[in-house]
């Protein structure tokens, strides 16, 4: 299909110009984060200053930034990888049987994501108060692998729906177990899907706050909340919060540029079919 | 780890457990660190390190944040009667809803113990009042804040001008300072304490304040009409956004030659001579609240009522945060209270503040007693905002917030 | 009949030994949910038959109180309908907007995939901070925005105080944040749209506008609800950002129902009113979800 030059060069503009917009609160949180406060809200915005990185190197170092980064890579490694797993195997399931039972079960998974959060958290907090688990990493993991699974089963069942139904029958008569046809078969045609699933099963549990916050305790404190706790009373404050801000976007958009192949093609293969 | 005895846990652990093994989990502490919970603003925060070194050889977490998420986090974790907040923060206000909810352990009795060591006699009267409920002591006070009349004594002589001492004269001076570029005053009415700061000054200087003996509404008075009414006209004069605006975007908008007066808290008074944050360096003055009656206010610590630590502990650490030597060296993060720090002429010499600040808290009113207060303060500061915006008339609003808090409060047992 | 009758039965047959052997798959995912979803779940939901207030821990059984004071309360309704209003225009935002961009993506020949990766970036910054880096885009005055019209001489609007331009900016807020998402997806699934259809329709001399809107689109209908639902649970639940930028002002103007479920639970301490105004906010999301779904299949229908 051939497309001309002079359109080309209209779409690519008027994309870039939209993409230059789009960034900009991003680009201005990230020079607020090396301007000092008097230069970061000042009227008219201040261009020329001299940038300092005091507030990057105060976040990470003294006020230890570095070990809430690791609380949130092992909470976030730890619910994608139960989430995903979990919900693949449930999707399978619900993919292949097309009884009512299984169109219930679907619909009971997506009324519970339409409840407000806020609500769970008590409900929440007291569960893992009774179990002791408070300022542990079960807890948040399991909350947050429950809270994923609604979003995660039915992104990987549309997935599963695409698979033929012929593979499974000469699977069957290959003579493979269930757990054969479902390795064997099934999964390895739904791995672009699994790379998009872990992407925003990764998402989630990275930025969840309101769960931190609860579930949490100084041992286990993750980003959001560090974050959220320089919110207010000084400027200095926001500042700190600029650069932590930006910093925390770091080791996600490492991971996507990492899985930037599988992205586009993964959701065209499988959320097509809805 | 899993395998002790309780049948709760055998019964889910087994998906707990291999999540524990697989998370190393690291169990919350049976009686190891303190834990701190508190609201986060500079003098708070020379607190807390002074709390983590208090008593040697016990260790302090010390988690500071937001008010609002503060008192989300402590709210959710002494509802359940939890144990994993030892220490947390109050102020005058939410300290009353924590004692009513049976959240906070009464102090006389360690109070009396250590009253030779720390000095205890030294703090200010006014607090242990205010932080004394049904005749026992709850909180050790660590700041004291009232609100100051902030204003820029440079336009201020330009124009031939000196501080008001009415609220008449404040709106005046206001509306002759007012520019599209620079608003004549600030007004900080977010939603729910900012919003309730401002109103309670205008409530109390022009009408008759909040409740009456009986706890029944009387803000919707003809007076108490009158004062919102003059809030509104205030607002004419404020700078943009203030429906919004909490201390934090008050302060940067006197900061950054925004606005040229307002009320603003004490604390806020050294920011404006800090070059890395101000603009108007050395050309801010301040003056006592015009007619006073504005808000004073103070933040104190106190020991769970569910703790399991030894309280005598935790009472040092709380104890030893707010000593005569720690509390100096935060002499200019707030105003001190302690009459020994009150007056000494060095600190005062130091902090150009001082002199409007006590007079402020000479002449200041604090919230009502009202452990709900906080609570109906979401109705009030709800209907004051629409009435400063237009969406109601002044008198219909402040008669829904009466209506509404009359209706909450009966709901809680009031006017038996 | 008895001929077809036996397939029929073998197959039924086939079926449910099938479910039988499926069940185990959904053990580890039911385990989750059931222990540590569905306790939290089912606890809102009883408490939203009582009346609980949380400080003194009283508790007291009204049955369906909570749901009929609710339902009386101006308050409710009012925040019902500006929240629909806020959700509407922020999904149709986002779709419309993600689906220009999406199709120019699909068209456009050189660097897709850096477009793609920049794009998608304000849907990676969590949503309290997300809500900061806007606030400080559009504070009044010293603002990015204000303080940059300012500086070329215009006098800005009040965008957080100024009810009209309050609401907008809430909604530019959940839609700068979730276009992303809607690009990715609806770029995706452009993308699966049988070549040879759209080949035959440019044979028959289709525009490009024609091509989007009546070939591709209807071919990737399913995608289209599914992301749609998703958008439309999710602004329902919308909380930081409002919290963060108006809180709920100014007046009442951006006051969703969820900032009111928020006020009540961590307020007013009224748990079983927040927990009831919860399951209301579930009805009415499935609601709107339902009808959408009418909507979209509704020439369908009647082609049936």
């Amino acid at each position: 299909m051939r497309r001309r030059a002079v359109p080309q060069i209209l779409l690519f503009g008027a994309l870039a110009a939209f993409t230059a917009i789009n960034l900009t609160p991003i680009l201005w949180a990230f020079l607020t984060s090396i301007k000092q406060p008097v230069d970061a809200f000042s009227v008219p915005p201040t261009i020329i200053f001299a940038p300092t990185l005091e507030f990057h190197t105060q976040v990470w170092v003294e006020k230890e930034f570095w070990r809430f980064l690791i609380n949130s890579a092992v909470i976030s490694i730890s619910t994608v990888t139960i989430s995903v797993s979990c919900g693949t195997l449930a999707a399978y399931a619900l993919s292949r049987m097309r009884g009512r039972s299984s169109r219930m079960l679907l619909f009971g998974l997506l009324a519970m994501r339409m409840f407000p959060l806020i609500l769970l958290a008590i409900p929440f907090f007291v569960l893992a108060k009774t179990l002791g688990l408070i300022n542990t990493y079960p807890a948040m993991i399991l909350a947050l692998v429950a809270i994923n699974q609604p979003f995660t089963i039915w992104l990987m069942r549309s997935f599963f729906v695409d698979v033929p139904h012929e593979l499974y029958e000469a699977a069957a008569i290959d003579g493979c177990n269930v757990w054969q046809v479902f390795s064997r078969v099934a999964l390895p045609m739904v791995r672009p899907g699994l790379g998009v699933t872990a992407l925003f099963s990764l998402l989630l549990s990275y930025n969840e706050f309101l769960f931190a916050l609860v579930l949490t305790g100084p041992n286990t404190k993750t980003l959001p909340v560090a974050i959220a706790e320089y919110g207010g009373e000084d400027i200095n404050y926001w500042s700190l919060s600029a650069a932590a801000a930006v910093g925390i976007m770091l080791p996600i958009v490492a991971f996507m540029m990492a899985l930037q192949r599988h992205l586009v093609r993964g959701i065209a293969l499988g959320a097509v079919k809805g | 780890m899993n395998k002790r005895g309780m049948n709760r846990r055998q019964v889910i652990g087994g998906a707990v457990g291999l999540a524990t093994l697989a998370g190393g989990a690291k169990r919350a502490r049976a009686a190891g660190p303190v834990q701190m919970v508190s609201h986060r603003y500079p003098a708070l925060e020379y607190y807390a390190e002074k709390m983590k070194t208090a008593v040697p050889g016990t260790t302090v977490n010390t988690q500071l944040m937001p008010f609002d998420k503060a008192h989300e986090l402590v709210t959710i974790a002494m509802s359940s009667k939890s144990d994993n907040i030892d220490l947390f923060y109050a102020n005058d206000s939410t300290f009353l809803t924590y004692v009513k909810n049976g959240w906070l352990r009464p102090l006389d009795d360690l109070w009396a113990k250590y009253k030779q060591e720390f000095q205890l006699d030294d703090m200010v009267d006014t607090m242990m009042k205010t932080y004394t409920y049904n005749g026992r002591l709850y909180l050790v006070p660590h700041t004291m804040n009232s609100m100051l009349l902030f204003y820029r004594k440079d336009v201020f002589d330009q124009a031939g001008k000196k501080p008001p001492t009415t609220i008449a004269e404040y709106q005046a001076l206001a509306k002759s300072f007012n520019t599209p570029l620079r608003a004549g005053t600030i007004d900080c009415l977010k939603p729910v304490d900012a919003g309730l700061n401002e109103a309670h000054w205008y409530m109390n200087a022009l009408a008759d304040g909040w409740f009456d003996k009986d706890w029944k509404p009387i803000f919707n008075s003809p007076r108490g009409v009158q004062a919102i009414e003059a809030l509104k006209e205030t607002t004419r004069y404020a700078q943009q956004g203030f429906t919004t605006a909490a201390n934090d975007e008050c302060t940067i908008a006197l900061q950054q030659d925004i606005a040229v007066m307002g009320l603003q808290w004490a604390t806020r008074a050294k920011s404006m001579d800090d070059p890395a944050k101000s603009r108007v360096v050395g050309k801010i003055e301040w003056a006592p609240p015009p007619q006073g009656k504005a808000r004073i206010a103070s933040d104190g610590y106190g020991i769970s009522a569910f703790s399991k630590q030894d309280p005598d502990t935790l009472f040092r650490i709380l104890a030893t945060s707010s000593n005569q030597t720690n509390m100096r060296g935060a002499a200019s993060l707030l105003v001190p209270p302690r009459r020994s720090l009150l007056t000494d002429p060095e600190l005062k010499a130091q902090n150009r503040f001082y002199p409007a600040a006590l007079a402020a808290i000479d002449t200041g009113l604090a919230f009502p007693a009202l452990p709900e207060f906080y609570s109906v303060g979401e109705f009030i500061t709800r209907r004051v905002l629409q009435a400063v915006t237009g969406e109601m008339p002044v008198k219909a609003a402040m008669d829904a917030a009466a209506t509404e808090t009359e209706n909450f409060l009966k709901g809680r047992g009031y006017y038996k | 009949m008895a001929a077809l009758a036996a397939p029929t039965l073998a197959r039924r047959r086939l079926k449910t030994a099938l479910h039988g052997r499926l069940w185990p798959f959904l053990v580890p995912s039911g385990l989750v949910i059931g222990c540590v979803l569905l306790y939290p779940l089912g606890y809102a939901l009883y408490l939203s038959l009582f009346r609980y207030e949380l400080g003194t821990n009283t508790q007291e059984f009204i049955f369906l109180g909570n749901y009929s004071a609710l339902l009386q309360e101006a308050r409710f309704w009012e925040s019902l309908a500006r929240t629909t209003g806020i959700v509407l225009s922020a999904v149709g935002l986002e779709f419309s907007l993600g689906l220009a961009i999406a199709y120019g993506l699909y068209r456009l020949t050189y660097g897709v995939r850096v477009f793609n990766m920049l794009l998608f970036l304000p849907h990676i910054v969590t949503p309290v901070v997300a809500a900061l880096f806007l606030r400080w885009i559009f504070m009044g005055r010293w603002g990015l925005l204000s303080a940059g019209l300012l500086g070329l001489g215009f006098f800005p609007p009040d965008f957080l105080g100024n009810p009209f331009w309050a609401r907008i900016t809430v909604v530019l807020a959940d839609a700068w944040q979730f276009t992303p998402f809607m690009i990715l997806v609806l770029y995706a699934g452009l993308n699966t749209v049988d070549q040879s259809q759209i080949e035959a329709a440019q044979i028959d001399g289709a525009g490009i506008w024609t091509l989007l809107f009546h070939i591709m689109l209807p071919a990737i209908r399913p995608l289209i609800v599914f992301v749609l639902a998703i958008r439309i649970m999710d602004a329902f639940r919308f909380f930081d950002q409002i919290y963060v930028l108006t809180s709920g002002g100014p007046g009442t103007a951006t006051e969703t129902i969820t900032m009111y479920t928020y006020a009540l639970a961590f307020r007013l301490l009224e748990i079983g009113k927040a927990s009831a105004l919860g399951v209301l906010t579930l009805i009415v999301s499935a609601s709107l979800i339902a009808l959408m779904i009418a909507a979209i299949y509704w020439r369908e229908r009647e082609r049936i």
